[in-house]
């Protein structure tokens, strides 16, 4: 992203740099490197591939069309004779008119620009291909004393030109952290960081990289990149959002790279694993990865619109992660830039068009295969242990609550002897209507409407309640002689519709209010309800939707009818505070208003507010019991219940619980035969039509299958299915996947590709900052035989790789962004890596591979928001908490809130953006994960060492892989006494801090101190140097 | 910290926007850029004069209906109850909800007036919007080519239907820069409803695309967070958190000095934005100290945290403190059934406030300086869901025309511009595509939306896409 800002907005800075970087002002320019970016960039718009674009017929992308004449009968270039170029005559004229660039393309040459273009005219000007569309050559690596490998003697050469050094090796702890992250993006252990450093052997660094290709977190790690270019997610998106059960697709992506699966196979068993040979269950699901685009469920909208549309996604996909090119602009016209006819993408389009798919999202969304994971039993047992520890503390609670509840049940027997009431009708301070009916509270507390009926109607009434709280409210509707036919209401019908309630609290003296969440409403009446948005049941007023509510209507108006509303929590009402209780009428059948009505308010907890029978202690009350003992089982039951709804030391247990008994039948359903989307080909081929501008249903010419003339040829004998189009994208003569392929694999070890636009190899792509070596790695990736680890290999123990990243101010202004390599990158680390390596310093990593998603923690309410309430995030517990980030649950409305500057995985993503906000500072600050983190890394130095000072090196040690120096050590224990002395004149901030989500701390530890070295533990995570690639 | 500073600005002259640098460097950057000898690149901004300076979009989610609303059609009373006449229809299609039925017309449902000197018609439902008529300027000939919620509004917000492109507050604040060091350019607001709402608001509906994501809005949570991740862990008192960002400021210091490298400088400056940050949040989100009369003006629901009402009150706020985008959303505005009970609903959340808005931005001397824009992704079709003549109808999405409103900085106050057929079916007068109103709303900010682009996979990207499209100069003031 950085490199295409300053393009666009700094040419002349970009002018600069080249300038620097490469021979422009050499004599003869070089058609590719100096030439093209200039036509592309200015002409092509107008003058390129795109020929029914070509204005005044001309093309300057084409050797023969630039030098014939024009329709205006100028030739644009004569070779030789600047002087005679309209291309020249024209980019230089004072003519307005006539001048190119014209103005309103808001394009203008600069000189140097210019002057390219006559002396490349002035020599001939020479055509050549784009350099990408020509097969790489495997040039033999400059000679360079002392440069040990083919990587390290193409740089060392290219430094030489640019009378550049390389920098000194890297300090050993960097480098071993350096390569943990980018093999498998966990910091090394204080294990492997004490042999790696006792290892004097000249090999210990390439026993290392070996050590951590073998590792099987390097298939998790190649993974999350390989995620990202498929879009992977866990749920369809857009509108409904639906959860699919595709990860068992993610796990064979990890396994193929722990096999070193080669990449060519990778690719034929994604592209076409159903149509090999005998295919094994895991090679069909292998074919996910062309179903993980995004499915549109949305109500009303035509399927086969969202089938084009994943066909064309599958097409964007191919171009963008096999061929780097940006297919998706020929999606609606031909390339503006590259030599891509509108009719390629549909050709290419047409080895997808005939999925046995109908566009359809949710469960749906066929072709499935029907596929159980073997790595889901894992996580069942782990589940189950967890309900398992659970299961005997809630039956503990409950006894233990036997004893409490006979006290209580005594002392309430007592209490309700005389008689009790559960509801207190309130008495209203005021009585309002929006539309002006009269409402006159009567002595009993009933209110009486009179006066005006209007169409719609809200009521509310505001009033003081003197209890100690409120945990549910009671609403009886009255008949009255008043009403129509001495019903409920005084509308035409004598019916009533209360569309909804709302429960809110008003502070005297304050002008805001706040909302109270009602959650349960259960009625002693309602009528049948024929349909979602119709009338009758009660739970219709929860919801703020005018076209459903309740109605008794067709049962006998003249009975009273009673409601009771739970709150979501029982509400603690200040002295000064009062409640508003609503009543909206808003139905769409008009004017049936409540007539007569009262509101009450109990304090009582369980069956009270779940049911419209009498409280369980006015039953106790009416059941006048003189013994215990004599009480009936149900009733008791029940009163054993209400005392449970408010024993805090059981519900503790209770919630945990049910926490772990959800988690385990998720994991469950994950272990059963789950549909994963795949490819199966239907009986009829779909024809494949162009489609004009791109529209679905704009169905042009017809087209054939087949692949980009301009890139590489079809073999003569291939049939035209999908595993051929595996097999041409991965033959030797396509000059373009091996070099993206290794062009990738570079960034994931140096931050920045050798192209620094992975996803665009043509003409409006960079050029590579390194050619031939880019040529000699995609050769090499070939001969090998398409081998991951072996290329990864030549990488990582490259003299380049082991460089150290600190730059020097003179080669900072130099080569700023690195394109020379004349140092190590320093980038900030991706936000999953972060995540994962907290819990690795904190000793709290489950490195279990595989199974269903996880639900790290995030925010509450996230989900809730966005889908107003219909997903619900509960954030896994027990070890399952502690799973790397790739296993994390990803909803792609909402992603992962930890994961900054992530892949989006709604399209296919390749480059994922590096910035820097305060909103990610506030994220490693609070998020819970960094917080247990330091927690137990606090807990743990603790008990490693003794002295303060040795444990505040301990966890620098564990994470940044080295102790802190004198200057560091000072300021590490000015901020651990600070905190110290606050936490010890303030013992209950300790506590606070320590009482994490999940993690407990050994309670015979000092809090103070535990709480202290939690705080140094947090900054260390957020050092500069903790999350970045160094 | 001057000599890092220094690196660091050279730096990013040399690498482009890079990570983090604000609007000051950004400028830097340009004027560097205009002063090299000839340049094919934004010759810095402001282009031109910018008219408004801060952006409310109230974004009304659903595809509010122009028929009950605001496009007064008396001549469909005649129609009522008759199918569609083909020459009317010309081959729109509609969504498989009712492309089983037949199409039969179904007039307004509601009274329509004519409102103050600019005789704008706004329908009953919306009274009080009645009183600010004459500080409205209507467009009646949008139009837009997406048909279904989630690529029609991602085509509202960011000019194209597939996810991924920068929204139009991402373009603005890339644009604009920031008038405020303590809280980020652009914000968004969603209104807290109970009823679960049929179309869930997507963040790429305020997202940064391929812009750098510090473009991207950020939504202002109703809950104890307005921002994710703002609060301090319980136990960790203010100053404990101060030195802990001071030892953290001072190892990252040292570090700078060791590696050189000038993003630790951006980080340093960062952790501090968000220091400042957990102070300047949570005094923005405190609405204590507003007046009883603004609560007044504002309507009941007002005082709900939260409400649509109440997030009206906050986008003034936002604007006093210089924020320059602003995004209210409000949804459920996707009448397919009960349009008599259920449109009115989602009118009563939001017409007080709304013209409460427009009332005291104008009484503080704000309006001016603020564009207001209200609209949906789409608009409703003449014909009747369900039986037409019953209270169960709604309307199916339309988009085809639709009304919207600007008001305040640079739009002509009391003009209804465009106008549609007898049917309020097509457009008749002046069609205003979805990509002429982003080019007006930019240059009302200043900014041509020709020449405000952003080059990504080889291409200058702008949010009007490469179609032609126009500023609706008629409506300027």
């Amino acid at each position: 992203m950085i490199p295409r800002f300053f393009r666009s907005h700094g040419t002349a800075v970009c002018v600069l740099l080249a300038a620097n970087l490469s021979s422009l002002a050499a004599d003869v320019p070089s058609f590719n490197r100096d030439v093209l970016p200039i036509l592309s960039d200015n002409c092509f718009a107008c003058h390129g591939p795109d020929a029914k674009q070509a204005k005044g017929g001309l093309r300057l992308d084409l050797h023969d069309s630039a030098t014939k004449p024009a329709k205006s009968g100028e030739v644009a270039v004569v070779p030789g004779k600047p002087a005679a170029s309209a291309l020249v005559k024209r980019i230089e004229t004072k003519d307005a008119d006539k001048l190119m660039p014209p103005a309103d393309s808001h394009k203008q040459l600069t000189s140097a620009q210019k002057d390219v273009l006559k002396r490349w005219v002035t020599a001939g000007a020479k055509y050549e291909a784009h350099w990408s569309f020509v097969p790489p050559v495997k040039a033999p690596p400059p000679a360079v004393a002392g440069a040990k490998s083919a990587i390290d003697r193409f740089v060392l050469a290219r430094l030489a030109q640019e009378k550049l050094k390389p920098s000194s090796e890297a300090a050993k702890h960097t480098l071993l952290r350096r390569v943990s992250y980018d093999l498998t993006g966990l910091p090394p252990t204080t294990a492997e960081l004490d042999a790696f450093l006792a290892d004097r052997s000249p090999d210990a660094f390439e026993k290392v990289v070996t050590r951590l290709l073998k590792s099987e977190h390097f298939g998790e790690r190649m993974a999350m990149w390989w995620l990202d270019a498929a879009r992977y997610a866990d749920t369809d998106g857009f509108q409904s959002d639906a959860t699919r059960s595709n990860w068992p697709w993610r796990d064979w992506v990890v396994a193929a790279f722990n096999a070193n699966m080669k990449f060519d196979q990778f690719t034929r068993e994604q592209f076409a694993g159903d149509l090999l040979p005998n295919a094994t269950p895991e090679q069909q699901l292998a074919t996910c990865f062309h179903r993980n685009h995004m499915t549109n469920g949305e109500g009303g909208r035509d399927p086969e619109e969202s089938r084009v549309d994943y066909v064309i996604d599958r097409v964007n996909t191919v171009g963008t992660v096999w061929l780097g090119l940006t297919l998706n602009c020929v999606q609606c016209h031909a390339h503006k830039y590259d030599p891509l006819p509108h009719a390629d993408f549909y050709r290419l389009a047409a080895f997808f068009n005939s999925i046995d798919e109908d566009g359809k999202a949710g469960t749906a969304a066929k072709p499935y295969l029907s596929y159980q994971s073997p790595l889901a039993a894992r996580a069942v047992t782990e589940a189950q242990a967890l309900v398992d520890e659970r299961k005997p503390r809630e039956a503990e609670a409950r006894k233990a609550a036997e004893a409490p509840f006979a006290e209580w049940l005594a002392t309430k027997a007592r209490e309700v002897a005389k008689g009790f009431a559960a509801w207190h009708p309130l008495r209203a301070s005021e009585l309002e209507s929006i539309e002006g009916t009269r409402l006159v509270q009567e002595a009993d507390a009933i209110v009486q409407a009179s006066g005006p009926n209007p169409n719609h109607e809200d009521y509310r009434v505001i009033g003081a309640v003197k209890l100690p709280r409120v945990t549910g409210l009671k609403l009886e509707v009255l008949p009255h002689a008043s009403h129509t036919s001495g019903g409920l209401s005084r509308g035409k019908s004598g019916e009533f519709i209360l569309t909804d309630i709302k429960v809110q609290v008003r502070r005297r003296g304050s002008s805001q209010i706040r909302d109270v969440l009602v959650t349960g409403a259960v009625a002693d009446a309602s009528a049948d309800q024929k349909g979602a948005r119709e009338y009758g049941d009660i739970k219709g007023v929860l919801d703020d939707d005018p076209r459903n509510g309740w109605t008794t209507k067709g049962l006998d108006q003249k009975q009273p009818r009673t409601a009771v509303f739970a709150l979501a929590e029982p509400l603690v009402l200040d002295a000064d505070e009062e409640l508003i209780f609503e009543l909206r009428h808003r139905s769409t059948l008009g004017d049936a208003n409540i007539g007569r009505f009262r509101v009450s308010a109990t304090d009582q907890a369980g069956d009270a507010i779940r049911s419209v029978e009498p409280a369980p202690l006015e039953q106790l009350a009416t059941a006048k019991l003189t013994d215990l003992g004599a009480l009936d089982t149900k009733l008791r039951a029940k009163l054993f219940n209400q005392f449970l709804a408010d024993y805090a030391p059981y519900q503790v247990a209770k919630s945990a619980l049910d926490r772990a008994s959800r988690q385990l039948g998720e994991v469950k359903a994950g272990a059963q035969k789950l549909n994963v989307m795949v490819l199966a080909e239907r009986k009829e081929p779909r024809a494949t039509h162009i489609l004009v501008r791109g529209v679905w249903d704009k169905p042009g010419e017809k087209v054939e299958r087949g692949v980009p003339a301009a890139v590489a040829p079809w073999p003569a004998n291939a049939d035209k299915t999908r595993l051929s189009l595996a097999n041409w994208l991965t033959a030797r003569d396509n000059p373009l996947t091996a070099r993206v392929v290794v062009n990738n694999l570079w960034a994931l070890l140096f931050g920045n590709g050798l192209v620094r636009t992975p996803e665009d190899f043509g003409l409006q792509g960079e050029r590579p900052t390194h050619p031939e070596l880019l040529d000699w790695l995609a050769v090499e990736f070939m001969e090998s035989g398409w081998d991951v680890k072996h290329i990864l290999q030549l990488m990582a123990t490259s003299a380049t790789y082991r460089q150290s990243s600190v730059a020097s101010p003179a080669l900072l202004a130099r080569d700023p962004e690195n394109r020379l390599l004349a140092r190590a990158p320093r980038f900030r680390l991706p936000a999953w890596m972060l995540r994962d390596a907290a819990l690795r310093s904190g000793g709290l990593l489950n490195p279990s591979l595989g199974g269903p998603p996880v639900k790290p923690y995030q925010p509450e309410g996230v989900w809730e928001e966005i889908f107003m309430g219909r997903f619900k995030y509960e954030p896994s517990e027990g070890a399952a908490q502690y799973r790397r980030s790739l296993y994390a649950f990803w909803r792609r409305s909402i992603a992962p809130t930890f994961l900054f500057d992530s892949a989006q995985r709604r399209v296919c993503e390749v480059r994922t953006p590096r910035t820097n906000t305060p909103l990610q500072a506030l994220t490693l600050l609070n998020d819970e994960t960094f917080l247990e983190a330091s927690r137990a890394l606090a807990a743990k130095v603790l008990r490693v060492a003794t002295k303060p000072e040795d444990r505040l090196a301990e966890i620098y040690r564990r994470v940044l892989a080295r102790p802190p120096n004198a200057k560091e050590a000072a300021v590490l224990q000015r901020e651990f006494d600070r905190a110290l002395a606050s936490y010890r004149t303030k013992p209950a901030e300790a506590a606070k801090l320590l009482a994490g989500a999940q993690f407990k701390v050994d309670a015979k530890l000092s809090a103070a101190e535990l709480a202290a070295y939690t705080v140094v533990a947090s900054l260390a995570f957020n050092l500069d140097e903790a999350i970045t690639h160094e | 910290m001057n000599e890092p500073l220094d690196i660091s600005r050279r730096y990013f002259l040399g690498r482009g926007a890079g990570v983090s640098l604000g609007a000051m460097a950004l400028s830097q950057l340009l004027q560097r850029a205009s002063a090299a000898p000839s340049t094919a690149v934004p010759t810095g901004l402001p282009h031109f004069a910018a008219k408004a300076k801060h952006v409310i979009f109230l974004t009304q989610s659903g595809g509010p209906s122009q028929l009950e609303l605001y496009d007064y059609k008396p001549q469909l009373e005649k129609w009522a109850g008759i199918e569609i006449p083909d020459s009317v229809r010309q081959g729109q299609r509609v969504t498989t909800m009712t492309s089983n039925q037949k199409q039969l017309l179904m007039p307004g449902r509601t009274k329509f007036e004519r409102c103050g000197r600019s005789g704008a018609t706004i329908g009953e439902w919306l009274p009080h919007l009645r009183g600010v008529a004459d500080d409205l300027c209507f467009i009646k000939s949008m139009h837009s080519d997406q048909i279904n919620h989630a690529p029609a509004m991602t085509k509202f917000l960011t000019g194209h239907q597939i996810p991924g492109r920068p929204s139009m507050g991402a373009w603005a604040s890339y644009g604009l820069g920031s008038e405020n060091k303590n809280l980020p350019d652009y914000l968004v607001l969603i209104s807290k409803m109970q009823r679960p709402s049929d179309q869930p608001l997507y963040d790429h509906y305020w997202g940064s695309g391929f812009l750098p994501s510090r473009f991207q809005g950020v939504k202002l949570r109703n809950s104890r967070d307005p921002v994710l991740y703002l609060r301090d862990p319980d136990g960790l008192p203010r100053e404990l958190r101060r030195g802990m960002l001071d030892g953290l400021g001072e190892l990252n210091q040292m570090r700078l000095t060791e590696t050189g490298d000038p993003e630790i400088a951006t980080r340093i400056r960062q952790y501090e934005m968000a220091y400042r940050m957990q102070t300047s949040v949570p005094e923005l989100t405190d609405m204590s100290g507003e007046a009883e009369s603004t609560f007044e003006l504002y309507g009941p629901d007002s005082r709900r945290a939260g409400s649509y009402a109440a997030n009206c009150i906050q986008a003034r706020r936002l604007v006093e403190r210089g924020v320059r985008f602003i995004q209210l959303f409000h949804p459920d505005w996707d009448h397919h059934s009960r349009l008599p009970s259920w449109c009115v609903a989602r009118c009563r959340d939001t017409d007080q406030p709304t013209a409460g808005l427009i009332r005291d931005l104008k009484q503080r001397g704000l309006l001016d300086q603020t564009l207001v824009i209200w609209g949906g992704e789409f608009g409703r079709s003449p014909v009747g869901q369900g039986k037409w003549d019953s209270i169960e109808a709604g309307r199916d999405h339309h988009p085809r025309c639709f009304t919207m409103w600007m008001a305040g900085g640079g739009v002509k106050a009391g003009l209804t511009y465009g106008a549609t057929d007898d049917f309020s079916f097509s457009v008749a007068e002046n069609p205003v595509h979805v990509h002429d109103l982003h080019a007006t709303a930019l240059h009302l900010l200043g900014m041509d939306h020709e020449r405000l682009t952003y080059r990504h996979q080889g291409l200058d990207f702008r949010l009007t896409g490469v179609e032609p499209s126009r500023v609706v100069k008629k409506i300027l003031s």
